[in-house]
């Protein structure tokens, strides 16, 4: 079965329910665009604000269909012409929000879509802060005034957050940064 | 009293009481044995034997020998913790009752050393962990089972941390996206800048 269809299926349905009585398009147009927030690492739209619409059951597949409609896209980087394929069963308004959505966020998908590659390795930087200290003394100097970098990693391991602190003195950052340096060369050269 | 190589406080009561046993040994030999303990202070190995040798004319028992070294270590690491020149070090250490011909065979050996003192003690400051080497590959993402066409740079860094109590050193790796790499360039970069101003 094409996965797409029953995203059409229950477009149609959704259209079909709110037509009468809502300005059914930008109400989609919303929706649409919420899902694509939530695949680019925000907010998913919320059962509660459309359960008018959809029961519980419709809801979990055409939120999964319309997710999976745009990262297939993209990711396969159809045509326009391809992308409106899996709509043909869905009416010429609803089709068009639908395109002009997928044409207006694209890039962002594209995005989203780019980090999950990254992802897909065993450790991956999430996050990143540092703190710079000035070691005034110790037991074994009492005027240290030793400047120190402390720079705290939280690594995903599949899932796992693990936290990592390196301290580092002045040639040990100089170290880090020189070899950053070089292989931002490369990144630049293939940008 | 107050001492300044005590870091202006009272000179500790066993300092004090082998200052004596330092007083047994002739200056020239005592100035040896400062050599010797200064080395070990510096990380370069102490030489027994050559103490032994040197401490043998004064009848020392191995408790003695083991004084002397423990005292003169304190002597010299605690001066150039508190920053103490040779001549108020030997000044203090006449008040103490060393002999002046001591103290100043003491003081020339520690005011040759005493840059290199503090350099050695600056190292063995207490760090939690430090950075042994950093080794890096960036990879070309072509495709991937998320999208077909990625074409974009994926940077893979592995930092050796050396855990400086266990001394073992352990290494992260992580892989970053060029846009996160960039930003953490940019950040050590500008605490780099900040770090500088402290000089």
């Amino acid at each position: 079965m094409d996965p797409n269809s029953g995203f059409a299926q229950h477009a149609q349905l959704w259209t079909c329910t709110v037509h009468a009585t809502y300005p059914s398009v930008r109400l989609l147009t919303e929706f649409l665009h919420k899902v694509i927030d939530g695949l680019c690492g925000h907010a998913f739209p919320r059962y509660p604000d459309y359960s008018t619409i959809w029961n519980l059951t419709e809801w979990m597949e055409v939120l999964e269909q319309t997710a999976s409609y745009f990262r297939r896209t993209v990711g396969k980087d159809l045509s326009d012409e391809e992308a409106v394929s899996p709509l043909t069963e869905l009416n010429s308004d609803t089709q068009r929000a639908v395109l002009t959505c997928l044409k207006g966020r694209r890039p962002d998908i594209r995005h989203a879509l780019i980090e999950k590659t990254n992802a897909i390795c065993s450790t991956q930087l999430l996050n990143f802060d540092w703190q710079l200290k000035l070691a005034l003394s110790s037991d074994k100097l009492s005027m240290l005034q030793m400047p120190l970098l402390n720079l705290d990693l939280d690594l995903s391991n599949s899932g796992d957050v693990k936290l990592v602190s390196v301290e580092m003195n002045k040639e040990e950052l100089q170290t880090l940064i020189s070899s950053l340096e070089a292989a931002n060369k490369v990144v630049l050269q293939l940008k | 009293m107050r001492f300044r190589f005590c870091g202006d406080l009272d000179c500790p009561d066993w300092v004090l009481a082998e200052i004596s046993t330092l007083a047994k040994i002739s200056s020239v030999k005592l100035k040896l044995i400062c050599v010797q303990v200064l080395k070990d202070v510096l990380g370069d190995g102490i030489d027994y034997d050559r103490i032994l040798k040197l401490t043998s004319d004064a009848k020392f028992e191995s408790g003695d020998v083991k004084a002397t070294v423990a005292v003169l270590t304190f002597i010299l690491s605690s001066a150039a913790k508190y920053n103490v020149d040779s001549e108020s070090l030997s000044s203090e250490l006449q008040q103490l009752g060393l002999p002046k011909e001591h103290a100043t065979g003491l003081c020339r050996s520690y005011e040759e050393k005493q840059g290199l003192l503090q350099e050695s003690l600056r190292k063995c400051s207490l760090r939690l962990n430090c950075l042994d080497s950093v080794s890096w590959r960036v990879d070309y993402t072509l495709s991937s089972s998320e999208l077909r066409q990625v074409h974009e740079p994926v940077v893979h860094l592995k930092l050796n941390v050396r855990d400086v109590d266990r001394k073992l050193t352990e290494p992260v790796a992580m892989t970053l996206s060029t846009e996160k790499f960039r930003v953490l360039l940019a950040e050590l970069k500008q605490a780099q800048a900040i770090m500088k101003t402290l000089e």
